[in-house]
C-alpha cells in the first residue's frame, strides 16, 4: 500500500469529527476521516418510518438477540428493534470493569456514530459552570471562559438549524434559535402555574433541541415522526451524515475511510511532533499507516483516550499525553432517573397532532442563588406532558367492548413526567485504563473502567425525586409515582473527561486549544476534554470546542507554528 | 418518555365488569382481515392453550364495529413472543398460569375455561383483572395475555392502518387541538 499522506487526520465521524472535518475541509485542508464502523447508507439504513407491525417482534425488540450479542447496548432505550443495528456488537467491542463497580459504555461505530442516534437537546453553559471547579476545589480550572465559547455556540448553532425559546436565564444563556414549536395545551398551562407558584426560579420551557423547524442549509423542517434516533431522510435533525460531513464532501477535499480503526497516534521524538496514526483495516485486519501534519481525536471521549493510552514511547510510558498522570482519569457522565411522574388534572380536553420529538426542559434552579446543603452543583429536568392513548390498556381496569372503545376513543389523561440529569463531579479515582487481559475484535487492547457514582450525585438524585414531586403537586397532580433508579454510570451516555484541558501541563493533558501538551499537532476535542460537565447535554459544546480549535490550529498551521 | 410504563406486561386494574357485546355476531368482520394476514402456525400452545388464550383474547378486544383480537391475529403474536422472546422461566409461569385458569374455571361448573358460560367467564375474569398483585398463578397470566392483548391489537398492521390511521408526516406541531373523547 502506498503510503498515505494528507494534511489532516480526523479520527471519528461522529458529532465532533464531523465538525472537525467540515471545519479543516472548509479552510484547505485535505482531510482523511478514519472511521472504525461501515458507512451508512439514509436511503437503506434510516428506518424511522417503518411501523410496529413490520417488524418481527412490533417493537419490543429481539431480546435473545441482544442479549447475546449486547449485554451492554440494550441497556439504552434507543437500542431498540429498529435502531440497535447503529450500536455495537459488545463482544467484538468488549472492555471491563471491576465487579463491584458497573459502567454500561453505550457505543455506536458507523459513519455519523451516536450522531445518528443522539438524544438531540442542546444547551449552552455559563460562568457558573465554568467557575465551579476553581471556586469549589474539584478537578482543575476550565481554561475559558462564557466570553471565549459564546461566539463558537453562535457560529455552531447557526449551521445546525436549532429550535428553541429564549429565556433570558442566567444559567442557561440563550443561543441562535429557529421559530420554537409551542407547548402543548398542558405544558402552558403547567409553565403558567409554575412561574407563580415558584417565583420564576422554575421555568418550563421547550427542549433546545437540535431539529429544523425551519428549512436550513438544504434540509427540510421536521415532519413529526417523532423517530428521529432510527434516522431523518428529510436530514431535519442534526447529524454528520445529514449535515457536517456533506458540507465537508462539497469542498472536494474530503477522504472518508469507513472499516479503519485506529490504533495508536505515531508520535517522533525527534520532531516532538505526531506523524500520523497506525490504523487497522475494519475488515481484512491489516494494519497500516496515514500521515498527516495535524491530527485531530474524536473517536468519543474514552476511545480518543484508549488510541491515546495505547500510543506509548519511551518518553511518555503511559501513552501520549500521559506526563501529568491525568490520562484517563477523571471519567465523568451524568446521573439521571430521578423524577416523577403525575396525571395534570386539566387541558383533559385538548390534544396534540404530530409527534414532536422531544418536549420540555426545566433549567436547574439548585445552587445558584442560594445553597444547598447537601450538595454542590444541580441538575435540569426534561420531560413531556403527554396523553398515554392506547398504550395506557396494560393497566388500565377492564375488557371487552366498552374497553376497547375507550382505548380507541380517549387518550387517557395527560400525564407529566419530569426526569432530572444532574452534573457529576470530576473525581482522579473514576478512571480507564488498558486491560492487560483484554483486546477487541482488532487486537487492539480494551479499556478496563473504574467508575462510580459520588455521594453528591446521590444526594443530587435524591433531591431529583423530592423536587420533581413539589412541581406536580403545585400543578395538582395526582397518582404521583416516583422513581430513582440505582443506574451505574455510562448509562446517561454523556461519558467525558479522561484527557482534560487546563491551564497547566503538570495538572492536564489538553491546553486552551485542546492540543496535546505532549504533542502540540494532536488536538482531542470530543467529550475526553472537559474538566468538569455541568448538568447540561454535552454534544454542542464537542462541536463548539471542535470549531474553536480547528480555527486555531489551521491558523497555526498556516504560522508554521505547529 | 416513560414509555417502559405503559408498554410492561403487568397491569394494575381494579376491575368493573364490563359484559362483551355481540362477539358471536360479528365474528363475520374479521374473515377477510384472516386471509390478509396470513396463517401463522402456532409452536409453543397447544391446542386447548390456545382455544384458553384465543378465548379470553376476544374477550378482552372483541369484535365490534371494528375487528377484534382474533382477527387481527393475536393469538399468533403471543404464541411467537412465547416461542422466541419469552425466557423459558418467563415462559413456564404463563402456561402454569393458563393451567390455574382453568383450574379455577373447573370450580365453577366446567371442565375448562373455554366451557364456561358467558357470564361465569366474564366474572372469572373480572375476579383476576382485579388481582393485581400475584406474580404467579391465573391471575399473572391474565395480566400479562390482557398486556400481549392490547400491544399486539394496536401493533397489527389492520389496525394501525385502518383505525388508528397511523401518520408519518405533518405539516407543522400543533399543541392545543379540540379534542372531545368518542366512547
Amino acid at each position: 500500500m502506498p503510503p498515505m499522506t494528507y494534511d489532516a487526520i480526523v479520527v471519528g465521524s461522529g458529532i465532533s469529527g464531523g465538525w472537525a472535518a467540515k471545519e479543516l475541509t472548509e479552510k484547505g485542508l485535505r482531510t482523511i476521516v478514519l472511521e472504525a464502523g461501515r458507512p451508512i447508507d439514509p436511503a437503506v439504513d434510516y428506518v424511522e418510518h417503518v411501523l410496529p407491525w413490520e417488524k418481527r417482534y412490533r417493537g419490543m425488540g429481539n431480546r435473545k438477540q441482544r442479549e447475546r450479542y449486547q449485554p451492554i447496548q440494550r441497556h439504552t432505550g434507543a437500542c431498540d428493534e429498529w435502531s440497535s443495528k447503529f450500536f455495537v456488537n459488545d463482544l467484538d467491542n468488549p472492555y471491563s470493569f471491576p465487579d463491584d463497580k458497573p459502567f454500561y459504555w453505550i457505543r455506536g461505530r458507523q459513519v455519523g456514530g451516536r450522531s445518528i442516534m443522539w438524544g438531540r437537546c442542546v444547551y449552552r453553559w455559563s460562568d457558573l459552570d465554568f467557575e465551579a471547579n476553581a471556586k469549589e476545589g474539584y478537578g482543575v480550572d476550565w481554561p475559558l471562559r462564557y466570553k471565549d465559547l459564546a461566539p463558537w455556540w453562535s457560529y455552531v448553532e447557526k449551521f445546525v438549524g436549532i429550535q428553541g425559546r429564549k429565556e433570558n436565564l442566567p444559567q442557561v444563556p440563550d443561543g441562535e434559535f429557529q421559530t420554537p414549536w409551542p407547548l402543548n395545551a398542558a405544558e402552558q398551562k403547567s409553565r403558567d402555574i409554575l412561574l407563580t407558584k415558584f417565583g420564576g426560579e422554575r421555568v418550563i420551557t421547550n427542549a433546545r433541541l437540535a431539529i429544523l423547524t425551519e428549512d436550513h442549509g438544504g434540509r427540510q423542517k421536521c415532519h413529526l415522526c417523532g423517530h428521529c434516533a432510527r434516522g431523518c431522510i428529510t436530514l431535519s435533525y442534526f447529524s454528520s451524515i445529514n449535515a457536517t460531513l456533506p458540507a465537508a464532501r462539497k469542498t472536494g477535499r474530503l477522504t472518508l475511510r469507513p472499516f479503519s480503526v485506529v490504533h495508536s497516534v505515531i508520535y517522533d521524538p525527534a520532531k516532538r511532533r505526531a506523524t500520523g496514526v497506525r490504523v487497522v483495516d475494519g475488515n481484512t485486519k491489516e494494519m497500516f499507516d496515514v500521515y498527516a501534519k495535524v491530527i485531530f481525536l474524536n473517536a468519543s471521549a474514552m476511545e480518543s483516550t484508549r488510541i491515546l493510552l495505547n500510543s506509548s514511547t519511551p518518553e511518555f510510558p503511559g501513552g501520549l499525553g500521559s506526563s501529568s498522570g491525568e490520562l484517563g482519569h477523571n471519567l465523568m457522565d451524568h446521573i439521571m432517573d430521578g423524577g416523577a411522574v403525575g396525571t395534570l388534572p386539566f387541558a383533559t380536553d385538548r390534544r396534540e397532532i404530530g409527534n414532536r420529538p422531544d418536549a420540555i426542559y426545566v433549567p436547574r434552579f439548585r445552587n445558584i442563588k442560594t445553597k444547598q446543603p447537601n450538595f454542590l452543583r444541580g441538575y435540569g429536568f426534561e420531560g413531556r406532558a403527554y396523553r398515554p392513548n392506547w398504550e395506557r390498556g396494560a393497566e388500565m381496569p377492564g375488557f371487552g367492548a366498552s374497553f376497547k372503545k375507550s382505548l380507541i376513543g380517549d387518550l387517557g389523561p395527560w400525564e407529566m413526567d419530569f426526569g432530572g440529569f444532574g452534573e457529576m463531579l470530576p473525581r482522579h479515582e473514576n478512571y480507564v485504563a488498558l486491560d492487560p487481559n483484554l483486546v477487541d475484535a482488532w487486537g487492539i487492547p480494551a479499556l478496563r473502567v473504574n467508575c462510580t457514582y459520588s455521594e453528591n450525585e446521590k444526594k443530587m438524585q435524591e433531591d431529583m425525586v423530592v423536587t420533581a414531586t413539589e412541581m406536580l403537586e403545585a400543578l395538582g397532580a395526582t397518582n404521583i409515582r416516583t422513581y430513582k433508579e440505582d443506574n451505574p454510570p455510562g448509562l446517561v451516555i454523556h461519558e467525558s473527561g479522561t484527557a482534560r484541558m487546563g491551564r497547566d501541563p503538570k495538572t492536564s493533558v489538553l491546553n486552551a486549544h485542546n492540543q496535546v501538551w505532549d504533542a502540540p499537532n494532536v488536538f482531542v476535542t470530543d467529550g475526553a476534554c472537559m474538566p468538569s460537565t455541568a448538568n447540561q447535554n454535552p454534544s454542542i459544546t464537542y462541536m463548539a470546542l471542535t470549531a474553536r480549535a480547528v480555527d486555531y490550529a489551521v491558523k497555526q498551521l498556516n504560522r508554521r507554528e505547529l | 418518555m416513560r414509555r417502559r410504563e405503559v408498554v410492561r406486561f403487568l397491569g394494575a386494574a381494579l376491575a368493573l365488569p364490563f359484559l362483551p357485546s355481540g362477539a358471536e355476531a360479528a365474528i363475520q368482520l374479521g374473515k377477510s382481515l384472516h386471509e390478509r394476514l396470513g396463517d401463522v402456525p402456532f409452536r409453543t400452545l397447544n391446542g386447548d392453550q390456545r382455544a384458553l388464550v384465543t378465548n379470553i383474547a376476544e374477550l378482552i378486544i372483541p369484535e365490534t364495529d371494528t375487528p377484534g383480537a382474533t382477527s387481527v391475529k393475536v393469538p399468533e403474536f403471543i404464541d411467537l413472543i412465547l416461542t422466541e422472546w419469552a425466557s423459558d422461566d418467563e415462559k413456564a409461569t404463563f402456561l402454569a398460569g393458563l393451567s390455574d385458569i382453568d383450574a379455577r374455571a373447573s370450580t365453577m361448573g366446567a371442565a375448562r375455561f373455554v366451557g364456561l358460560p358467558a357470564a361465569k367467564k366474564v366474572e372469572l375474569m373480572t375476579t383476576l383483572d382485579a388481582a393485581t398483585a400475584d406474580k404467579t398463578g391465573a391471575a399473572f397470566a391474565f395480566h400479562r395475555l390482557k398486556a400481549l392483548t392490547v400491544y399486539g391489537y394496536f401493533t397489527s398492521k389492520p389496525v394501525e392502518e385502518d383505525i388508528l390511521k397511523v401518520q408519518m408526516f405533518f405539516n407543522g406541531y400543533q399543541g392545543n387541538v379540540p379534542f372531545t373523547r368518542a366512547v
